[in-house]
């Protein structure tokens, strides 16, 4: 019964968060409604017995990209109000393609015949011993090797495509050069000068 | 039966709270009694006496604290965003007690041994990162906002370096649950992870103080330059669960570093004859338990308290420095030799 | 216990709102990217309760991809967005109708 009342609890604050994303004014709410959403679809992946997945997302998803989110949503410092422009001229055209394209969602994925319970019979619940995380790890190691070095690549290629765009050289930033400090020498620093004493009255 | 019986009785969700009861109100005293000892230590080290006025030496001086902070007003800036700044203590906190789920206190004593509990770790503390960006953002204040970003860029640096240092535990655990990562440690003080994973607990340790924005790593309040860094608008409670959120979250670093570089519940004397733990009261002290554990996190927390008096703060770009040009490629590196140890079998303890 | 349709349902729900999002938000980039990543999210589900209910774990490693690429994509968008955001100052969608940077 549980796990019933738990999906639809967060299945309701999952399309509640989802819904704010998109409607709401400032984006730094924005995007913590969105941090919201992921949050609430990691536990619902819990119930789905991805645990592994379920902690990825947050740690992935909560943990790193939206911060990156956030910061970006906040340093820019954008004003809310003129982007928001349009918002009413859109809603008829937006609120039709997303009502057509619900429909025919609905249509699909909705009909019993296709997905319902007959075709897909609830799996039996895991027992205790199941470990999801070794489960993904035997096929992402072996069946899956190749994909998964290229999407270390395409991660490799993101790091420094991002720090490439991202670098800007400023002239007038100043910092030291710790090995130039670590190797100076006496003569460098100090000079030494022979005077002969002053002779006072 | 008795007590167990009764136990048993009890709903499900009833015990498991009970259970959370038992776990979070002890670490809350822990907490208070840490800025007590971080007081009093640090006192001692520069050859003060510490607060000594409260009670007897000064015992009851984290409850004053805590009385005059719970007795002081809550002030909300005009120009916050109210809800954030409100909600933002909440999530400094909730993710360091969160954690504390699945940290195994002795053998079988712990709330969920689940198979991903390094993973839940890691995730629950790339959570409290929120808690500062939001009070810093919410705030609508310079001081507090500089404090966030610094502290929030500092956090999801050190989290990779960490990440990696975990990375290293669980191939030469070759497990995520963090009751069988203890377990894989058996064998005494040689067998520990410290020595076969040197230079990753190095990594995670100073990665945990850089975490937790712990001196010498503390840019994100330094005092002299943020006044208070990201919590500078807080006051009364609101600043205590920030304060309470910091202090957790170095016990919660110094448990994990104890449970998985130091050997956890197991005691470094493993291996006695039974003749000597069938002792009255010397073989239990002497063999495995929660007070190993105990002993062990309160060296930790020495180890945070005694790096705070002695190091003077890093500068920004330096702390940047150690952790991406320093602490990566040692983790990776040292990954590396982790993993052709375990596939040419080297290392006796890492079979 | 919930059925698979359910799952689907609320999969379909999300995409839509992120199909939604990507129209009313038509000038602020940023927000466009939230909505790609709500659609993301939404086929992720449905990969996820596909997985569960046919007990093939195959589904469970797409989704692993997919994070895996959406979390390069939103770094480079992000990069891209803040370079932008220093020559144009504005991260209006409208605003960028020139080729030269």
């Amino acid at each position: 019964m549980t796990p019933v009342v738990l999906f639809y609890l967060f299945a309701g604050i999952l399309v509640f968060a989802g819904l704010m994303v998109v409607t709401v004014r400032n984006p730094v709410h924005a995007a913590l409604f969105l941090v919201l959403a992921f949050f609430t679809s990691a536990a619902v992946w819990m119930l789905l017995e991805a645990e592994f997945l379920s902690l990825a997302l947050v740690l992935v998803y909560v943990g790193a990209v939206m911060v990156l989110f956030l910061f970006v949503v906040m340093m820019l410092d954008v004003q809310g109000a003129p982007l928001r422009q349009g918002f009413i001229r859109y809603l008829p055209v937006g609120a039709l393609v997303a009502g057509v394209a619900a429909l025919e969602l609905y249509l699909v994925v909705g009909s019993d015949r296709l997905f319902g319970s007959q075709a897909f019979p609830l799996p039996q619940r895991a027992g205790a011993a199941y470990s999801n995380t070794q489960e993904i790890g035997a096929v992402l190691y072996t069946k899956y090797v190749y994909p998964f070095e290229i999407a270390a690549v395409i991660l490799l290629v993101a790091i420094v495509a991002a720090i490439a765009l991202s670098l800007r050289r400023r002239g007038d930033a100043r910092s030291q050069r710790p090995g130039d400090q670590v190797r100076v020498r006496r003569e460098d620093r100090v000079r030494l000068v022979a005077m002969p004493a002053e002779k006072g009255e | 039966m008795g007590a167990q019986g009764m136990l048993e009785g009890l709903p499900e969700v009833l015990v498991i709270l009970a259970k959370i009861f038992a776990i979070t109100l002890p670490l809350l005293g822990v907490v208070a009694y840490l800025t007590f000892a971080e007081r009093k230590i640090i006192g001692y080290m520069q050859v003060r006496l510490g607060p000594n006025r409260v009670g007897p030496r000064g015992w009851l001086q984290p409850i004053a604290d805590a009385l005059k902070l719970l007795t002081k007003e809550i002030i909300l800036p005009s120009a916050s965003s109210r809800f954030l700044f409100l909600l933002a203590p909440v999530l400094a906190i909730a993710p360091a007690l969160a954690a504390w789920a699945v940290v195994p206190f002795a053998d079988g004593m712990v709330l969920a041994s689940v198979d991903a509990g390094v993973l839940y770790v890691l995730a629950m503390s790339s959570v409290g990162v929120y808690g500062v960006i939001l009070a810093g953002w919410a705030a609508n204040s310079r001081y507090a906002f500089l404090g966030a970003m610094r502290s929030a860029a500092q956090m999801i640096s050190y989290e990779i370096a960490m990440g990696f240092a975990l990375v290293g535990v669980l191939m030469a655990a070759g497990s995520l649950n963090l009751e069988k990562i203890v377990l894989a440690q058996q064998g005494g003080v040689l067998s520990w992870f410290w020595l076969p994973l040197a230079p990753l607990f190095v990594v995670y340790f100073v990665a945990g103080v850089a975490e937790t924005n712990r001196a010498p790593f503390d840019v994100a309040e330094g005092e002299s330059e943020l006044v208070a860094g990201f919590h500078v608008e807080y006051s009364g409670m609101g600043f205590a669960v920030f304060f309470l959120a910091e202090y957790a979250n170095m016990v919660l670093i110094a448990a994990l570093t104890a449970v998985m570089f130091l050997g956890g519940w197991l005691s470094p004397f493993e291996g006695l004859p039974a003749e000597v733990l069938g002792v009255p009261v010397l073989g239990p002290v002497l063999g495995p338990g929660l007070h190993w554990l105990a002993a062990k996190t309160s060296l930790l927390l020495l180890l945070f308290l005694w790096l705070r008096a002695t190091f003077p703060r890093y500068r920004y770009d330096q702390i940047m420095r150690l952790g991406w040009k320093v602490f990566i490629p040692v983790s990776l590196l040292w990954i590396v030799v982790l993993g052709l140890a375990i596939t040419t079998r080297v290392a006796p303890w890492l079979d | 216990m919930v059925p698979l349709t359910h799952y689907l349902v609320l999969g379909a729900v999300l995409f839509v709102l992120g199909l939604a999002g990507i129209f009313l938000n038509r000038k602020n980039v940023l927000i466009l990217l939230m909505s790609i990543e709500l659609m993301l999210l939404a086929v992720n589900t449905n990969f996820v309760a596909f997985s569960h209910f046919l007990g093939d774990t195959a589904g469970q490693v797409f989704v692993f991809f997919v994070l895996t690429v959406a979390a390069a994509e939103s770094a480079i968008g992000l990069a891209i967005l803040v370079v932008l955001f220093r020559s144009r100052h504005t991260i209006d969608v409208q605003d960028l109708d020139r080729l030269k940077g």
